[in-house]
């Protein structure tokens, strides 16, 4: 919605969470983004609000005030079993009309991304997609967003100056969560939905649960990656033998995915996945920006590479000089003496 | 391939145009035009197959629109693994067609546009993808005597592990070799001619005067000489290599051509 | 089937820097190019072209140049191509974007289908195909991995998700879009190519597609770029391991046992 002055930004008051769900569980991502309205909605000294929609979502609701929300809306109807966009766009672009958020985050998952984008065209408002920065500006309290762009080689800070609410995505580990404090209570508001919002419903025909390749990688404490200096699908063999040694997962930059050396699914950075691992092992990756944004904030980087100038060998926090095809069986070797 | 060497019939390469191609009607001419030159001073055509991994016509189908003269002698087409299995047979079928016999088959360099042969597009079990030896076994095994089929050799590349694949890809088929760009006496080729001495070996010089391009080409670095005179280097090659063939990459129409007709001798 | 295929001219990489005295973005010698993901929106939909009959449309918004990509698309199979291009459209964002698209498949009327690309390289936003359909309020699949059948005016997709994927039945007039694991685009022939260099392209400005120009461009968009800077780099001190490979081995993994990470 438009709002120009002062008095009309006014009407919009307090941070939202749009709750990831999947099969009525409550995702990670959700507490990831209430950590980060938390610290937005102490600046702006408001209310962080969750607002729960699916079949089933009225079950977690009370567990998220530990994570730092004072407000949880819970929209449970059976109509909303699998995952109907167009149902939960309307209800929550009423729900927005109603209660006038002034912020409003959700996850950049398969499902928030398919989402928001059609109730910011509803609601008239701006969407900034895979923010890694959210801050709120002190000289005119507006949502400040930062996002990478051209992949990942610049970072774009952008606000919507007439509109609320401000929306935004973010990827899952991007933002951190906050230690719950189960002292935390707040309150919980049920609404329903209305036939109307329910005219364009799909039919959900099959649902398939796979844990594989995607996930396992993103939820991954180590993760061994390659890139184009693995040479070929017999160098992510070994990359695999050493990742299955350590209990981690496999990643790979760009190149190597565009080499057909590993599926996509395995690969990291701008364009693939955000990780957030213990240990990031990259192996003869050179570190294109767009593959260090997806994980430069995993704990510990090591980097093995012939050229020791190489991006990604500056950034490590520890870089080894020499050939990886001689270096990782050693070091299997090293870790099963122990 | 024989032939080729006895006859002292260079292999000059020509690319065709690539699909972005912002004067497509110009580049058209352009290859029509060194397409017939090659013909008419009895070398051998050798069309590339989206080298470098830019989306580009195919040979074949730059023969057939510009209706283009097949020579058997005087044309090789590469063949890379980036093409769907539909493609790759049209390609295929329309060389047995025309008479187009010698393919050089190599894995080839990708990009986002080019589809990579899936493992299971032809019936191939137990790798994640093609290389350049599953390709061969497929063209030996499904147009069986149609083709002569020739491999690359990359002397810069870790020794041991090129001879090993050079191995597989001569059991796969192959029955000539043509090596990675050189600009002087290659201690690995030297080595490459000494073990397989029934093998035709094509010596590939470099032809431009950008080396950092042939850097590029091999993924690795080569020492840049500010002058490097490609015909000066292509006389010391055949005085160094007075057995082998000749591929002539990057080879300039304008300025170069007309100096390469007395060199072979 | 009228189906329309949404496509994007993009920059060809993302090499993209800052100059430090201008602060502005430097983005010299770019080759443009067809977006990757709409290469797979345009192959799906000329393959439901070749099973139900009909016709597609590639339709982009972009300076004259973004003809280059509707020949593109005409070559890889689309019937014909309409660029919406004037000064008015400029400064777009994902909104104004999409209304300007919605507008303009209002226009071309009787539209059964839109396939789009689940994002552009560029931008990586992924919200122009769903901002399409809440801008015509039709129904959308997105991150479409399959098309399963079309059948009485509903097709039947399956939406790839991060914990698996589901098979849903949505209602004609739709919005898909789809995947890189939907099929394999066919790379252009040089016959098509040919062919495609004589189709006549209309260029079509906002009052051609009946759209409000406070909805468009800058004015009509609600996000701002207030400021761009290159990202800052990771404050490390790194520690550097050499020596033989088993020397390096020891070293490394003496050093993540300090750490508790093995």
């Amino acid at each position: 919605m438009i709002a120009k002055t002062y008095i009309e930004k006014a009407e919009y008051r307090n941070i939202w969470v749009i709750g990831e769900l999947l099969s009525g569980e409550i995702q990670p991502v959700t507490y990831e983004l209430i950590g980060a309205a938390r610290g937005l909605a102490d600046a702006r000294q408001c209310e962080v609000w969750t607002v729960l929609i699916g079949a089933g979502a009225g079950a977690g609701a009370g567990s998220l005030f530990a994570y730092g929300t004072d407000t949880v809306v819970v929209v449970d109807d059976s109509r909303l079993d699998g995952f109907q966009d167009e149902i939960e766009a309307k209800v929550l672009v009423r729900l927005i009309k109603k209660y006038k958020p002034e912020v409003v985050l959700c996850g950049a998952t398969t499902r928030g991304r398919a989402l928001i984008p059609r109730v910011a065209v509803m609601a008239n408002c701006g969407l900034t997609a895979d923010c890694t920065g959210l801050s709120i500006d002190p000289e005119n309290g507006d949502l400040l967003q930062t996002r990478p762009a051209f992949g990942g080689n610049i970072l774009a800070t952008i606000r919507c100056p007439n509109h609320r609410p401000q929306m935004a995505t973010v990827r899952p580990r991007v933002m951190k969560a906050l230690e719950p404090d189960i002292s935390r209570v707040g309150r919980i508001i049920r609404e329903g939905i209305l036939d109307t919002d329910a005219d364009k419903m799909k039919r959900i025909i099959e649902i398939f649960h796979s844990r594989e390749g995607a996930l396992n990688l993103s939820d991954a404490q180590v993760i061994i990656a390659g890139g184009r200096g693995m040479k070929g699908p017999e160098g992510f063999r070994l990359l695999k033998d050493f990742a299955f040694r350590v209990g981690g997962a496999v990643g790979a930059s760009r190149a190597a995915v565009d080499s057909g050396w590993i599926p996509y699914a395995h690969q990291v950075g701008q364009t693939g996945q955000t990780v957030q691992a213990k240990l990031y092992i990259a192996c003869g990756i050179s570190g294109q920006i767009q593959h260090l944004v997806g994980m430069q904030s995993c704990e510990t980087i090591v980097a093995i590479d012939k050229d020791p100038d190489t991006p990604m060998m500056q950034m490590a926090d520890i870089a080894i000089v020499g050939d990886i095809f001689e270096i990782i069986p050693e070091i299997m070797n090293e870790l099963a003496k122990s | 391939m024989r032939y080729h060497i006895e006859n002292k019939v260079y292999h000059v390469e020509i690319l065709p145009p690539k699909q972005d191609s912002e004067n497509l009607e110009r580049d058209l001419d352009v290859f029509a035009e060194k397409y017939t030159r090659v013909m008419d001073s009895g070398y051998c055509a050798c069309i590339t197959d989206n080298a470098m991994g830019h989306l580009s016509f195919q040979g074949t189908e730059m023969i057939e629109e510009l209706g283009l003269p097949v020579l058997p002698e005087q044309v090789m087409i590469h063949l890379n693994t980036f093409h769907t299995r539909e493609d790759l047979d049209n390609i295929l079928s329309y060389c047995v067609e025309k008479g187009i016999k010698y393919l050089l088959v190599v894995s080839g360099d990708g990009s986002e546009r080019l589809p990579r042969l899936k493992p299971s597009d032809i019936g191939v079990q137990g790798t994640e993808s093609i290389t350049s030896v599953e390709l061969l076994q497929y063209i030996t095994r499904e147009y069986p005597g149609k083709f002569v089929l020739g491999v690359a050799f990359n002397p810069y590349e870790p020794e041991d592990h090129e001879f090993a694949k050079l191995k597989r890809k001569l059991w796969a088929g192959a029955s000539f070799i043509i090596t990675q760009p050189i600009i002087e006496k290659n201690a690995v080729v030297d080595k490459l001619i000494a073990e397989y001495p029934d093998v035709p070996v094509i010596v590939e010089a470099w032809m431009s005067k950008k080396l950092h391009l042939l850097s590029d080409a091999v993924g690795y670095t080569i020492p840049e000489n500010t002058e490097y005179d490609p015909i000066a280097t292509l006389k010391l090659l055949h005085q160094a290599y007075p057995k082998n063939g000749f591929y002539l990459s990057l080879l300039g129409f304008k300025t170069q051509y007309d100096l390469i007709r007395d060199l072979w001798v | 089937m009228k189906i329309v295929v949404c496509i994007k001219q993009v920059p060809a990489s993302n090499d993209a820097k800052i100059d430090p005295e201008t602060k502005r973005i430097i983005r010299e010698g770019q080759k443009a190019i067809m977006n990757p993901f709409d290469t797979y929106a345009l192959e799906e939909g000329v393959r439901m072209k070749e099973k139900y009959g009909g016709e597609v449309i590639a339709l982009t918004m972009g300076p004259p140049k973004a003809e280059a990509v509707l020949r593109e698309a005409i070559s890889a199979g689309a019937d014909r191509g309409i660029l919406l291009s004037d000064r008015v459209f400029g400064g777009s964002d994902t909104w104004a974007t999409s209304y300007a698209l919605a507008r303009a498949i209002e226009k071309i009327g009787d539209v059964d289908l839109v396939i789009c690309g689940k994002q552009a390289i560029d931008g990586d936003t992924a919200q122009v195909g769903p901002g399409i359909a809440s801008h015509l309020d039709w129904m959308q699949a997105t991150y479409v991995m399959a098309v399963d059948s079309i059948e009485d005016n509903n097709i039947t997709v399956k939406r790839m998700h991060e914990d698996g994927y589901d098979v849903c039945e949505l209602r004609l007039p739709a919005v898909l879009t789809v995947v890189k694991d939907i099929n394999t685009p066919r790379v252009p022939t040089l016959k098509g190519r040919l062919a495609a260099q004589k189709s006549e392209i209309p260029v079509l400005k906002p009052e051609d597609i009946g759209a409000d120009p406070d909805k468009l461009g800058l004015n009509g968009s609600p996000t701002r770029v207030v400021k761009t800077q290159p990202p800052e780099p990771r404050q490390t001190d790194t520690l550097r391991i050499e020596g033989s490979p088993r020397e390096c081995a020891q070293a490394l993994v003496r050093e993540l046992k300090f750490r508790g990470l093995v």
